[in-house]
């Protein structure tokens, strides 16, 4: 019997005619009826890539764009370097979630994509991946579903928020996406640094803490290192929710 | 659990000489877990440095405690088992100091400037080897280096030689902030004062007491040790009292553990005149009983604090932390070591400055990180780490939480450390229940033995050279 009592976020491993749990593409090919054995051809572009140990990068800018990768397991961080020489975070890409979609326009990576910790990835050749789309409506519906999101993601953070706000938006976000992939909503470990943190969010470091340390001392959480217990849930989804809109 | 364990710890734990003389073995007195004997030299400068930069990266990092060593004596107490160099010259402390200004300011920036420090001591050697003009020197150079908290939680320590300061000196360290005093007494008999080298009259111990206190230091401990040689019960009940009727609000007694294979300076102490196993205990048992009845709570391991000192408070709360400075509120920082033999404890990582002073000067001087020896934790030794801690401190370990707080199935992963376990509960010194573990009130004075049932290192025949007994 193990151990442990939590499943890993490390997803487990699919074979020819499973998914991996996490798969980024499981849920729209099942729910379009497809049999297994029709989503071979699905596996067959598939490439199970990795470990990449933290901080190894996966792509760098203007690396030639020819696949879209799925994590598998651990984060992985997109960044760009603007021309004063600062790293800007764009974002952070849990298990089930697609890195690479921002480039199928430019056929080049338009940013660096760096593992936070070690990371094992699903990685789709796009060629092969858009000519199968075009026979599944599903699989396509999934992409444009992706690359809405994708889009949508980098403008939740644009207007005009309070450091309370951008912060506990942030945290829902994360409870919502490891839900999603049915991990805990409550209870999560923050692979990125609060470095990374202040980036993303536009604050600096000092303030992350700050404002993480408030919420604790209100009970709205619980940290530990870098582990993060959302202890009232509800009241941080209220302060979210115009970052958030829902 | 609170209150009702809080009663419990008021009562006097009971005394059994013959359960304790049977436990009386060598075992680690969990100042950390792993020990330092599991350190590594393959630890290095750079794990070190990738160490403190990961804790920088917490969302919330942890506040910082400094320990200062300083390792000076102006003479030698024969039953020392501390690092420390015997001289009176001055200008040794003088050197000491611009080193440790060094090694503070190349330390210092490596952490984010909003980790503030809730803990300074100073240990030694003999802290106040050197002069209030020169502490004030590093204090002020410390405050200038790091972010010191301004919090009335704020700890600032220091152990006091009370034979080589004077009431004066301590309104000076008052006045720069210190506000805890730990006065090394441990004996007042002076037949036992002139075996272990150490003449210090109870007047001066008096007057420091008093002169801390009108300074306005919020706490006063006293060192006291029992096994010293000429030591008789007589003797050490009378020291006992006139300690107690000072009222310190935390009183340690230790027990002398005798290895001179180990400890250079013990070699000096005439072996023919120290106390049988049975006298021993019985000094134990004195001051137990004797503690007991002034009100003191027994906290662990060989410390009594006041119902009122922040260790008893901090113990109800279930908020009671142990590290290299004994126990303490403040274990959720991280530790920077600062000195010759200091131990850091940063992350999830454990390092070590070199014991003599040549290497740590010259580590210093070529402006390296004076570290020797470390090790960074593995997942398995941060699980029995927390366990130990929660043992050496609470007494209990309530196992769903436990299991909450480390994602783990308790009565499996420990499968095999609860068959250990289980012999001690036989001899009614723990009780196991699904959801509990429990220190009875015989195994209180054991809890370092019942501790050891969980250390993945412990090996029989190593122990035995490298720890001191029990009891």
């Amino acid at each position: 019997m193990s151990v442990k009592r939590r499943p890993s976020p490390i997803a487990d491993d699919g074979d020819e005619i499973h998914f991996c749990s996490t798969c980024a593409f499981s849920s729209a090919c099942q729910s379009e009826g497809y049999s297994k054995s029709a989503l071979e051809e699905l596996h067959v572009l598939v490439e199970h890539i990795g470990p990449f140990r933290e901080g190894d990068h996966i792509f760098r800018e203007d690396d030639e764009f020819n696949a879209i990768a799925a994590v598998r397991g651990g984060t992985v961080k997109t960044y760009v370097v603007d021309t004063d020489g600062n790293e800007q975070v764009l974002g952070f890409f849990l298990p089930g979630e697609v890195i690479g979609l921002n480039a199928i326009h430019h056929a080049k990576y338009p940013c660096n994509a760096v593992a936070l910790d070690t990371v094992m990835l699903c990685r789709f050749s796009f060629p092969k991946m858009a000519l199968l789309a075009s026979k599944m409506p599903g699989l396509q519906a999934q992409l444009f579903r992706l690359l809405s999101q994708d889009i949508g993601k980098a403008a939740l953070l644009a207007g005009d928020y309070s450091a309370d706000q951008r912060m506990a938006a942030f945290l829902i976000a994360l409870s919502r996406r490891y839900a999603a992939r049915g991990f805990s909503a409550t209870r999560f470990h923050l692979t990125m640094s609060r470095t990374d943190m202040a980036n993303y969010l536009r604050l600096a470091p000092e303030t992350v803490s700050r404002v993480l340390r408030r919420f604790q001392t209100e009970g709205m959480i619980a940290v530990e290192r870098r582990e993060i217990e959302l202890t009232q849930k509800e009241q941080l989804e209220q302060l979210a929710r115009p970052v958030l809109r829902n | 659990m609170g209150g009702q364990y809080y009663s419990a710890m008021i009562n006097p734990p009971p005394f059994d000489a013959d359960l304790l003389r049977r436990y009386d073995r060598p075992g680690p007195r969990y100042t950390s877990y792993p020990t330092a004997p599991q350190f590594s030299e393959r630890f290095k400068e750079a794990d070190l440095l990738d160490v403190i930069r990961r804790s920088n990266e917490d969302p919330i990092p942890r506040p910082l405690s400094i320990y200062v060593h300083v390792p000076f004596c102006a003479s030698p107490c024969f039953y020392c088992g501390c690092n420390r160099i015997i001289t009176r010259d001055v200008k040794r402390g003088e050197k000491y100091l611009e080193e440790l200004m060094r090694e503070a300011a190349m330390v210092a920036p490596l952490f984010e400037s909003d980790r503030e420090v809730m803990q300074l001591h100073f240990g030694g050697g003999t802290p106040n080897f050197l002069s209030p003009l020169e502490i004030g020197r590093f204090m002020d150079f410390l405050q200038r280096h790091f972010h010191f908290s301004t919090s009335e939680k704020r700890d600032i320590s220091i152990e006091i030689d009370p034979r080589c300061v004077k009431p004066d000196d301590i309104a000076a360290l008052a006045a720069m902030g210190f506000n805890r005093a730990s006065l090394g007494v441990q004996d007042f008999d002076p037949e036992v004062q002139e075996a272990v080298n150490r003449i210090q009259s109870v007047e001066e111990t008096l007057a420091v007491i008093k002169a801390c206190r009108e300074s306005g230091f919020k706490s006063v401990n006293v060192d006291l040790i029992y096994g010293l040689p000429k030591q008789t019960v007589a003797g050490f009940g009378k020291t006992l009292d006139t300690v107690i009727e000072t009222r310190p609000d935390r009183i340690a007694v230790y027990s002398y553990a005798h290895m001179p294979q180990l400890f250079k300076p013990q070699r000096q102490l005439d072996e023919t005149l120290l106390p049988s196993g049975e006298t021993k205990l019985s000094l134990l048992q004195l001051a137990i009983e004797k503690l007991s009845q002034a009100g003191y709570c027994y906290i662990g391991m060989d410390h009594f604090a006041l119902p009122e000192d922040e260790l008893a408070i901090a113990q109800e709360r279930g908020d009671l932390h142990r590290n290299f400075m004994g126990y303490t509120t403040h274990a959720d920082s991280d530790l920077i070591g600062l000195g010759v033999s200091s131990i850091s404890h940063i992350g999830e990582s454990f390092s070590q400055n070199p014991r003599d002073l040549g290497s740590w000067e010259i580590a210093v001087e070529s402006g390296h990180l004076p570290i020797w020896r470390g090790m960074q934790l593995s997942e398995d030794d941060v699980i029995r780490a927390d366990l130990i801690q929660h043992w050496m401190c609470q007494g209990e370990i309530d196992i769903p939480k436990f299991e909450e707080r480390h994602d783990i199935y308790f009565h499996e992963y420990f499968a095999e450390d609860l068959k250990k376990l289980r012999a001690l509960q036989d001899d009614d010194l723990v009780t196991i229940s699904p959801t509990r573990l429990k220190a009875t009130s015989r195994g209180r004075l054991l809890l370092r033995i019942i501790a050891a049932c969980f250390d993945a290192y412990l090996n029989p025949s190593a122990t035995i050279l490298q720890f001191s007994k029990a009891i």
